[in-house]
């Protein structure tokens, strides 16, 4: 990329030779008024807004150099014609002129034409007051207009491009931002243009209409209000809104997003820039399912069972019920008596006291984040041994990159994912998609390795043995290289192949990529994460062979469940390891042993935190029966709250200020947007009341209040903390107490000093407390700036709260020693009882409760089982017929959908459907099954 | 000075036979001009729709902050105003409006015009606050025909948007 000098309006500036001229101009703070072009789009030239005069210097013909003038300049030659800024590169010594007679009336003409089919209907446009067009109208264009304004064509509205989007076809000015995003971006071509003329425009090809996880993105690029969504439909007007920065718990990309309030309601959620985690977009889960912060039967006060009823009670009285029960379990069973669930949607401050309270106050290592399910997710500590290194930013990754997504289904997981796997394709990148079953992704792939369920191992070490015969070295403080040869040499290619049901060739090709890649990722999901190390350690072997560990741009990236699923694994609330992944001497119960010991009178006591386990997983309701004594802190009264003896309110990540970690463990802050009110407490300060509530230590009155948050700020590494925790009475001090003694105290007064004591105490996130996060704010971004690039109004938001820091990986730490030994293989062997397997998929609309009261409600599919065609016609299953699937553990109905490209031999039943409990019938990673029709 | 004394108290007798300016308010009232900025109203057209759609640029002109619009959607069935969105509150703090008519001003569809009521007075902050239900004008006193512009099924030639009252 050679970096070359034009002149615009007489400014040299120097930029990539790979620019256009617009984002050239740009730099040099000079504006070209655009409505097609949009930087994160190829640019088309529809709208012709962009207009320039464009000169070069006059070449001489024979000696292809640049005639000089009387005063010895480069003689410029401009082009007869005005030149569209955003199709035309710069070149060197280019002179460019924005503001001459000929491009004002360019620009004017323009706009005038664009305005005589536009309705201005400003008043009651959503997009009204952050408008690219009225901004651009005020700007460069004409104050009158020589059209008839009775000659306007109007069109039939609202017209709905889907349940989520509206389209005003009379505002629209077809500049096909949308169509683009959706055919380059998305990869989901379900927009296009319709009829021609006056009578031209956007409509929807899929059934169901726009079918897209990412089609709220369009209305933040339309330059006009044509596109609005349904969920902000006439809620508020742009300026009314206060935008307060958040992140989206969904899933583990942890997008930016900010919460544009008024009057303490939410109206909409919009996209914060983040250019290493979601840059502009977010996807449609995040934008439209945040609906659950007001759901109207949230709990407001704690309530106590009193005779059998749970009855609202006063925050003292819920608190001392619940140290004098745990208390009382303590002292005749002891703490390993009481068991802790926490969600892995709180934030790293409420985990990091869960995990506290249970192993200094109550004495108990039964800390889980799962529910005990079978066929869930195991703990992800291979993602945080290989994870990316930090620095790491995909965006930037193209050419010499190799991405091998194994096991996982992006579009579903984690769907920003999709977004920008398919940019390092697009920027010359290489991506293996490797999935017993056909995904969305596929179709970005440079290869797809379609295996068979089940030999998912094979597949692996048929990789590492392609892999580790082109290796010549391999990283130092390896272990383990014995073991893995040995394995190796046991693995024939041609019996993987036939197990797999893979070209050995394919096999060969994937190899080939991954090692000529220069930056090799490692992306895996559900598929992968269920079986746990046993295939993930493969996965980081991979990387191990390749020398990719530690580094920037290279690592393993897990799809995990939740939007803090690695903060959860980070601070500890797990039986097996403390704080930071260093293992304990004495090991708790999982979720999955904390039900029979439940049953067996053996575990007494349970605190369960923003989990609902009884609502996914049945047997947990006898086991939590069985208790003596269950504590439910969450939102709403859940299935599992409606069990409890005590029952706190939560708060939701609105509501509260903390941070949480994300899959490619970046720490992040989201802020209060939401008051509740004042009785409320944080999810962590609550944690803290039981703690000081269980030592017998007044409740500190300032813990509660989330407001003093914002003016309290400590200075990196200083352990500012104060008071003791006596009356509400306050000394701050400015001396820094060791870790030790804040080990002691439960007193903290704000989260930013929890997020301290994170800091000193977890390894890996040293310095990472509010104050740092707060100075990664990016002002240089796009969005409402004043004098910068207003025309992409309404596309996106300056991050001024912050970017996040990445906690290091496992790998990146000092003296970080690498396993190669391959785990045992655990196989499900296929029986004539059992002959199919059990495919799960995990939706991204599903019976969730964070998707409750949104409009993505109704695409929540109804229950079904998917067969391949040839398994269907041979069991005589027509699409539609009640199918029964039968394994070991139960069975399940529903009805069947027949498709192509399924591999034979399974089955693939989506999960979370409030119709189809698949866990019923997992008996474990992988469920064996049987099909059979049911008999109407 | 007798001099001077006699000018002033013929002036004071003068007086004495002229009617008098003052008049006994409340029970007389004294007219006000055709321009006098008093409480709001929000008009209505003729056919009884509302005019207000909503749009809180009344809200954004306000130097005082006293408005407060929320809109909504309209029910197609039963549409509030002509259009497809509608206030679905609408309040002004008469204590805060400083009666400037800006919001008069901003208004895109003349709904909301500062009248000729000036009496306002209450025993509450509370009762300062007038909600849409006190503002609206009655039904039958709607004026003017609805704009096409405003009916977005309409497909006739339409006038400008800024509606003569």
């Amino acid at each position: 990329m050679a970096e070359i000098t034009i002149t615009v309006d007489g400014v040299q500036i120097t930029v990539p030779d790979t620019m256009n001229v617009v984002d050239a101009a740009r730099l040099a703070a000079i504006q070209i008024p655009v409505f097609c072009y949009h930087p994160r789009l190829p640019a088309v030239g529809m709208c012709r807004m962009c207009m320039v005069a464009i000169g070069t210097p006059r070449l001489d013909r024979d000696t292809r150099q640049p005639v000089l003038d009387e005063h010895g300049k480069p003689m410029i030659q401009m082009l007869p014609k005005l030149q569209p800024a955003c199709t035309t590169r710069v070149s060197e010594g280019m002179v460019v002129i924005t503001k001459s007679d000929e491009v004002k009336f360019a620009q004017n003409g323009v706009l005038e034409f664009l305005l005589t089919s536009h309705p201005l209907d400003c008043p009651v446009c959503d997009k009204g007051g952050e408008c690219p067009l009225q901004n651009l109208t005020m700007e460069w264009g004409p104050s009158t207009s020589r059209f008839d304004y009775s000659d306007k064509v109007h069109f039939e509205k609202p017209y709905k491009l889907g349940d989520l989007i509206n389209l005003d076809r009379e505002r629209c000015i077809l500049c096909s931002r949308c169509v683009r995003f959706q055919d380059d971006l998305a990869d989901d071509p379900v927009l296009g243009f319709d009829q021609r003329g006056r009578k031209w425009h956007i409509i929807s090809k899929s059934d169901p209409p726009f079918d897209s996880k990412f089609s709220g993105n369009t209305t933040d690029i339309c330059p006009v209000g044509a596109l609005t969504t349904s969920d902000f439909r006439f809620r508020a007007r742009a300026w009314e809104l206060t935008a307060v920065p958040s992140l989206c718990n969904h899933c583990a990309v942890g997008c930016n997003t900010t919460l544009d309030m008024r009057h303490n309601q939410l109206q909409r959620v919009m996209p914060r820039e983040n250019a290493a985690v979601n840059d502009i977009w977010i996807c449609d889960k995040g934008r439209f399912g945040h609906r659950f912060i007001e759901r109207e039967n949230r709990l407001t006060t704690p309530l106590v069972r009193r005779d059998g009823q749970l009855q609202p009670a006063t925050w003292d009285e819920a608190l001392d019920v619940i140290a004098t029960n745990f208390r009382a379990i303590q002292a005749t069973d002891g703490g390993a008596a009481l068991a802790g669930l926490a969600g892995e949607h709180l934030a790293n401050e409420d985990l990091f006291l869960f995990q506290r309270l249970f192993r200094e106050v109550l004495g108990s290592n039964n800390l889980d984040t799962r529910i005990g399910a079978p066929g869930e997710y195991a703990l992800d500590d291979v993602g945080y041994q290989y994870g990316v290194g930090v620095g790491t930013n995909l965006m930037k990754l193209g050419k010499g990159t190799a991405v091998l997504v194994f096991g996982a289904d992006p579009e579903e997981e984690a769907p920003l994912y999709m977004l920008r796997l398919r940019q390092i394709v697009t920027q010359g990148g290489s991506l293996i998609v490797a999935n017993p079953r056909p995904t969305k992704l596929d179709r970005s792939a440079t290869q797809t390795l379609r295996y068979r369920p089940d030999s998912e191992r094979d597949v692996l070490l048929a990789l590492l043995k392609l892999v580790s015969a082109e290796t010549k070295q391999i990283p130092q403080r390896t272990t383990g290289a014995a073991e893995l040869k040995g394995t190796l040499e046991q693995t024939k290619l041609d019996v993987v192949a036939k197990l797999s049901g893979l070209e050995q060739a394919a096999l060969e090709q994937a190899a080939q990529t991954i090692l000529a890649a220069e930056h090799l990722l490692i992306v895996y999901g559900a598929d992968v994460l269920v079986h746990g190390a046993s295939l993930s350690a493969l996965l980081a072997n991979l990387l191990i062979l390749r020398g990719k560990v530690g580094l920037v741009n290279s690592g393993l990236i897990p799809l995990l469940a939740r939007g803090n699923s690695r903060g959860a694994l980070d601070m500890g609330v797990r039986p097996d390891k403390a704080a930071g992944y260093r293992p304990l001497q004495q090991v708790g119960l999982t979720a999955r042993e904390m039900w029979p010991a439940a049953l067996a009178g053996k575990l007494r006591g349970m605190y369960v935190m923003g989990s609902d386990p009884v609502a996914s997983y049945a047997p947990a309701q006898a086991a939590l029966d069985a208790l003596a004594f269950l504590v439910v802190q969450d939102t709403t009264l859940t299935a599992t709250a409606q069990l409890a003896d005590v029952v706190l309110p939560g708060m939701t990540v609105a509501e509260y200020d903390a941070t949480y970690t994300n899959a490619e463990r970046r720490v992040q802050r989201a802020r209060l947007a939401r008051k509740v009110d004042d009785a409320s407490k944080p999810n962590w300060a609550i944690v803290q009341a039981i703690a000081q509530a269980m030592r017998g230590e007044p409740v500190l009155a300032g813990a509660v209040s989330s407001e003093t948050t914002t003016t309290i700020t400590r200075t990196v590494g200083g352990n500012g903390k104060g008071g003791n925790g006596v009356q509400g009475k306050l000394t701050l001090t400015t001396s820094t107490a060791s870790a030790d003694a804040a080990q002691e105290n439960w007193d903290y007064m704000t989260v930013a000093e929890v997020a301290a004591d994170i800091a000193d105490l977890v390894p890996g996130y040293a310095g990472i407390t509010h104050t740092a996060l707060a100075q990664t704010a990016q002002t240089k971004g796009w969005g409402r700036q004043a004098n910068e690039a207003y025309f992409y109004d309404g596309t996106s938001y300056a991050n001024a709260e912050g970017v996040g820091l990445q906690v290091p990986s496992g790998a990146e730490l000092p003296k970080a020693t690498f396993d190669l030994t391959p785990p045992p293989a655990t196989k499900v062997p296929a029986s004539s009882t059992y002959p199919f397997a059990l495919l799960v998929q995990t939706l991204a609309y599903r019976n969730d409760p964070f998707l409750h009261d949104s409009l993505l409600q109704s695409h929540i599919p109804a229950g079904y089982i998917a067969l391949n065609t040839d398994d269907a016609a041979k069991l005589g299953i027509a699409a539609g017929a009640q199918v029964q699937l039968t394994s070991a553990a139960g069975s399940l109905r529903a009805p069947a959908r027949v498709v192509a490209d399924l591999p034979t031999g399974c089955v693939l039943v989506p999960a979370g459907l409030a119709d189809l409990p698949v866990s019923t019938i997992q008996t474990g990673a992988l469920t064996r099954v049987a099909v059979s029709r049911v008999a109407e | 000075m007798i001099g001077d004394l006699v000018k002033g108290l013929a002036t004071t007798v003068r007086y004495m036979f002229r009617k008098p300016v003052t008049v006994e308010y409340p029970e007389v009232k004294r007219p006000v001009r055709e321009r006098f900025r008093g409480r709001h109203e929000l008009k209505r057209f003729e056919n009884g729709m509302e005019r207000c759609i909503g749009c809180s640029l009344c809200a954004a002109a306000c130097p005082a902050d006293a408005i407060l619009v929320v809109p909504a959607e309209n029910n197609p069935e039963h549409p509030n105003s002509p259009g497809e969105r509608y206030a679905a509150t609408y309040e002004i703090n008469m204590l805060r409006c400083i009666f400037c008519g800006y919001c008069e001003d901003a208004c895109p569809t003349n709904a909301i015009v500062l009248e000729h009521q000036y009496e306002l007075s209450y025993y509450d902050r509370h009762a300062s606050i007038y909600t849409k239900e006190m503002l609206l004008v009655p039904p039958d006193q709607g004026h003017g025909a609805i704009p096409p512009v405003l009916e977005q099924v309409n497909r006739t030639p339409s006038p400008p948007a800024q509606i003569e009252l």
